[in-house]
């Protein structure tokens, strides 16, 4: 629109002669090249803008007018401009390189920024003045794709590139990598010289296409490759000659040092974009470079607990790929030693008698010791624990004391929930306990065997709420809620069905009370009278292994109350587990206590003592015969009253033997009002321990065959191998199936026909319907 | 710190920095050479034009700065100059132009478009040869020039 050819006033002297206006231009433009030191005053900066102005502006008026109309709109005047202003950076840069051949390493340096800054200083001057020739010429120029015309600010990098840059870049480049070689080496430099370069390089990274735009390519291909590769050079020299002269330990503190200096290199003086290829490249050297002499001092670190030493190596061998790959495997190893040689030291000073507690704390404390190890050292790095996971299962599952079978471990650990669960002077604090029932999960969580732990513990469990010897029902409570956590509702269902019937036997006694009281008059309730009804199934208990004559005191109280439970639930049969259950007696014998002892017994003790209402003496056989006890529950019976001195021993020196006789013992004394003769027998605890073992055992080879038959249900036809690692697969939350157990139970399946071979094919069996 | 504008006959302005820098060439040189109290010259703006310029800088003092953005194009279309621009803008034809040519040189771009804008409001729904007489402009075509030049743009004409 400016060139519209009427619409432009008239020119102003000398408005489109070039070589008066470039001669102008050329004093002004060396002026501020040259002597911007010396300042630019407002005049002269106007001068300048306008004689530009002016040529551009009259120049295309007369080159519109002599122009034909065919060609369309306007020519912008500029070209001959610009090409003077290419001849005069040209030449400008000229000077400026041959005056570069006289200087080299820093003094190159300095030179070389020197110029640029004062080059680009200079050039956004000499740009800004030619905005009218970018606004229009260049602009028009651009717009029709000739891609050797840049705006002048450009023209001037290209120029600098083209003039200079291509030809003192590699003494440049030379003076760069020695300044910072001497850096390294503990010099200080003056880090602006190579900020400068950098910058110089990086601005020279002009784009083809669009002259708006940058790339890096300038700054990458002349700076940053024979950076890198000169680091490469430099790193892999020196922690050569550093290993062969230092430890390892040392050497990772000086890899771990370079590695911080190289990144703070980059904030430093350097592009953004090299610290990607400038630290993989340390990396490689410094740590992949060596990973084999760095690896092979892990084991000495553990072996010391070094774990500042362990952290640095950690952190190094996490730069690099598979770097840590040997050292979780060494590490595995390592626990696994220490918790089986911590486990052996225990074993060693007591076999047979091991407190729970101690074998339990032996695994803890191994598990947390590497535990915190993995979270400090290694920053809880999921392959390092993986690594401890692996190794504590192992040593947990099998060690010195579990021998050949892995249910020592699970068995030791519910004795352990026992001894803390149950009433006990040593019962620990709420908080206390709370941590130590985690703990025992942290065990739990490698034991392998977790149905033999749920056996034992469902024992005791029992046990504890038989006798009423639980210490707190919130602990209970909360001990099989983290086992729910960590095995499921299933897993934990019979023992909740327990406390279940513990309340449910609680309602019971008391409607059974409020019945007598409302039928019977107070003095035919004079047998104070409690039961517990538990369901067979949820219930580990085992029935009675001796008949018992119910002594005639009490036998009015089981028949009304085996009435009153037949009326309520019809259908259901109660078995009554005598060898469980306990009794109260009052003594209004004993002449020298006139208020009488109370005697702790079991029921079959009051069986016998009750014979003693009629009677102050009787035989073994006498006493057998009325209370049809077998005779080891006899005799055991005997015999605790008897080194109570409840009753004397007459007539024979052996309880149990034939002919004894026993009277009762008129002089009884004791310090406690209260007597407790309701001892456990040694011998029957560990029968109990075995049977619960044997009982495993079969429950296990139930739970294989429902397994096995669970699958062919619904496969119909299976390879053997893949029906094992199925079996094995569907069980190993409970326990690890052996292969020949698995097989035995194909064997009786095969048997009772629920499956059998398919003929003609190897090791195929089919499901039978 | 206010800036002070010589004209070319001599006369001078002072104005606040920030008007004078609506001017990209005045900002740009205050950018490059730095504030002294010197004055500018200005030596292809007349007095009375400057006068008018600094009157529109004034008033557009807080405008955003314009990007230049040639897809964005509000520029193109002619028919929405602000009000008070449009009374700015309402002067002979004379200074109509020297106020473009002075937006031109000071690189004042929204200036130079409302300044073309209304010329081009003035050309708008005219035939040459009004256009011609509204612009004092002596035809200079031959008549086979003039033909070829409407049958090539036939297609642009308003029928």
């Amino acid at each position: 629109m400016s060139s519209s050819k009427s619409m432009v006033s008239a020119p102003p002297p000398h408005g489109s002669d070039i070589n008066a206006t470039w001669s102008f231009l050329e004093q002004g433009i060396d002026q501020i090249m040259n002597r911007l030191e010396d300042g630019l005053t407002y005049t002269r900066y106007m001068e300048i803008y306008t004689v530009i102005y002016n040529y551009c502006t009259t120049k295309a008026a007369a080159d519109g007018l002599s122009n034909s109309i065919q060609t369309r709109g306007a020519t912008l005047g500029g070209s001959d401009l610009y090409s003077h202003l290419i001849r005069y950076f040209q030449k400008h840069l000229e000077v400026i390189r041959k005056d570069s051949e006289k200087f080299m390493d820093v003094s190159l340096l300095e030179y070389y920024t020197k110029q640029w800054v004062k080059f680009t200083q200079a050039a956004t001057y000499v740009h800004h003045l030619f905005t009218y020739l970018n606004r229009h010429w260049v602009k028009r120029e651009i717009d029709e794709g000739r891609k050797t015309v840049h705006d002048v600010g450009t023209l001037a990098l290209v120029s600098w590139k083209d003039s200079l840059f291509s030809h003192v870049e590699r003494h440049v480049m030379a003076a760069v990598l020695q300044l910072i070689e001497r850096q390294r080496n503990g010099e200080s430099v003056e880090t602006s010289l190579l900020r400068n370069v950098v910058e110089s390089f990086v601005s020279l990274g002009l784009d083809e296409n669009d002259s708006k735009k940058t790339t890096l390519e300038v700054y990458r291909q002349y700076f940053e490759k024979p950076f890198v590769s000169a680091t490469e050079v430099y790193y892999k020299m020196e922690s050569e000659k550093f290993l062969s002269e230092n430890s390892v330990t040392e050497y990772m503190k000086k890899a771990e040092a370079r590695l911080a200096e190289e990144e703070s290199r980059v904030q430093m003086y350097l592009h953004a974009s090299t610290n990607k290829p400038l630290i993989q490249t340390c990396e490689t050297v410094l740590v992949k470079g060596h990973t084999e002499i760095i690896w092979d001092e892990f084991q000495n670190l553990l072996n010391q607990d070094k774990q500042e030493d362990l952290y640095r190596m950690f952190s190094l061998l996490l730069r690099i790929p598979e770097g840590l790959d040997p050292l979780r495997a060494r590490f595995e190893a390592h626990v696994r030693k220490a918790g089986l040689s911590a486990i052996e030291k225990i074993a060693d000073e007591s076999t047979e008698t091991l407190e729970p507690k101690v074998y339990v704390d032996a695994l803890l404390e191994v598990h947390k010791k590497y535990n915190d190890l993995v979270q400090t050292a290694f920053r809880g790095e999921a392959g390092f624990v993986a690594s401890l996971d692996k190794a504590c299962r192992e040593f947990v599952n099998r060690n010195k004391i579990c021998k050949s079978s892995t249910s020592k471990s699970p068995e030791q650990l519910a004795r352990y929930c026992d001894s803390l669960l149950r009433k006990s002077s040593k019962n620990p604090e709420e908080n206390d306990l709370e941590e130590i029932l985690n703990s025992i999960m942290t065990v739990f969580k490698y034991v392998e065997d977790k149905d033999v732990f749920q056996k034992f513990y469902s024992k005791m469990l029992a046990k504890r709420l038989v006798n009423d010897t639980s210490a707190s029902e919130d602990a209970e409570a909360g001990m099989i809620s983290r086992l729910k956590e960590a095995c499921g509702f299933e897993y934990t269902s019979k023992l909740q069905r327990m406390f279940t019937d513990m309340g449910l036997s609680k309602e019971l006694n008391d409607q059974f009370r409020d019945k007598m009281s409302q039928n019977h008059d107070a003095s035919e309730n004079a047998v104070d009278f409690s039961i517990l009804v538990l369901g067979t199934a949820s219930w580990p208990l085992q029935a009675p292994t001796t008949s018992f004559n119910l002594p005639d005191e009490v036998v009015k109280t089981y028949e009304r109350f085996q009435a009153f439970y037949q009326d309520k639930h019809s259908g259901r049969k109660l078995n009554w587990l005598f060898h469980l259950s306990k009794a109260d007696l009052k003594t209004n014998y004993i002449k020298a206590n006139k208020t009488g002892y109370a005697f702790q017994t079991s029921t079959y003790q009051m069986g016998i003592l009750l014979q003693y209402n009629n009677g102050l003496s009787y035989t073994l056989e006498e006493l057998q015969t009325q209370t049809n006890l077998n005779l080891d529950t006899l005799s055991g019976a005997l015999g605790i009253l008897v080194k109570a001195r409840v009753l004397l021993l007459e007539n024979g020196t052996n309880v149990g033997d034939a002919g004894t006789r026993y009277d009762l013992n008129m002089d009884f004394k004791s310090k406690k009002i209260r007597v407790n003769l309701n001892l456990p027998l040694k011998a029957e605890q560990k029968a109990e321990t075995e049977e619960t073992h044997k009982t495993i055992e079969e429950d296990r080879k139930l739970l294989m065959q429902a397994a096995i038959v669970r699958i062919m249900k619904t496969r119909k036809v299976m390879k053997h191998q893949a029906l094992m690692s199925e079996v094995i697969t569907q069980l190993q939350t409970r326990f690890k199936p052996r292969v020949p157990d698995i097989k035995k139970c194909i064997d009786v399946l095969l048997d009772k026909e629920y499956i059998e071979r398919v003929e003609g094919q190897k090791d195929m069996f089919s499901y039978v319907a | 710190m206010p800036v002070v504008l010589t004209s070319l006959d001599n006369e001078t302005f002072t104005v606040d920095k920030e008007v004078a820098e609506r001017s990209i060439l005045i900002k740009n040189m205050i950018e490059d050479v730095g504030e002294t109290d010197a004055p500018i010259p200005l030596p292809n703006v007349s007095s009375s034009v400057l006068k008018k310029v600094i009157e529109y800088c004034e008033y557009h003092r807080n405008d955003p700065v314009q990007v230049q953005d040639e897809t964005d194009d509000p520029r193109k279309r002619s028919n929405d100059i602000e009000e008070w621009d449009m009374k700015f803008m309402q002067v002979d034809q004379e200074m109509l132009f020297e106020i473009i040519l002075a937006a031109n040189y000071l690189d004042i771009k929204p200036l130079l478009d409302v300044g073309c804008k209304t010329v081009a409001n003035m050309i708008k729904g005219k035939t040459p040869e009004e256009i011609r007489k509204l612009f004092n402009i002596v035809n200079d075509f031959t008549p086979e020039e003039e033909a070829q030049i409407r049958k090539e743009n036939e297609w642009a004409e308003d029928r």
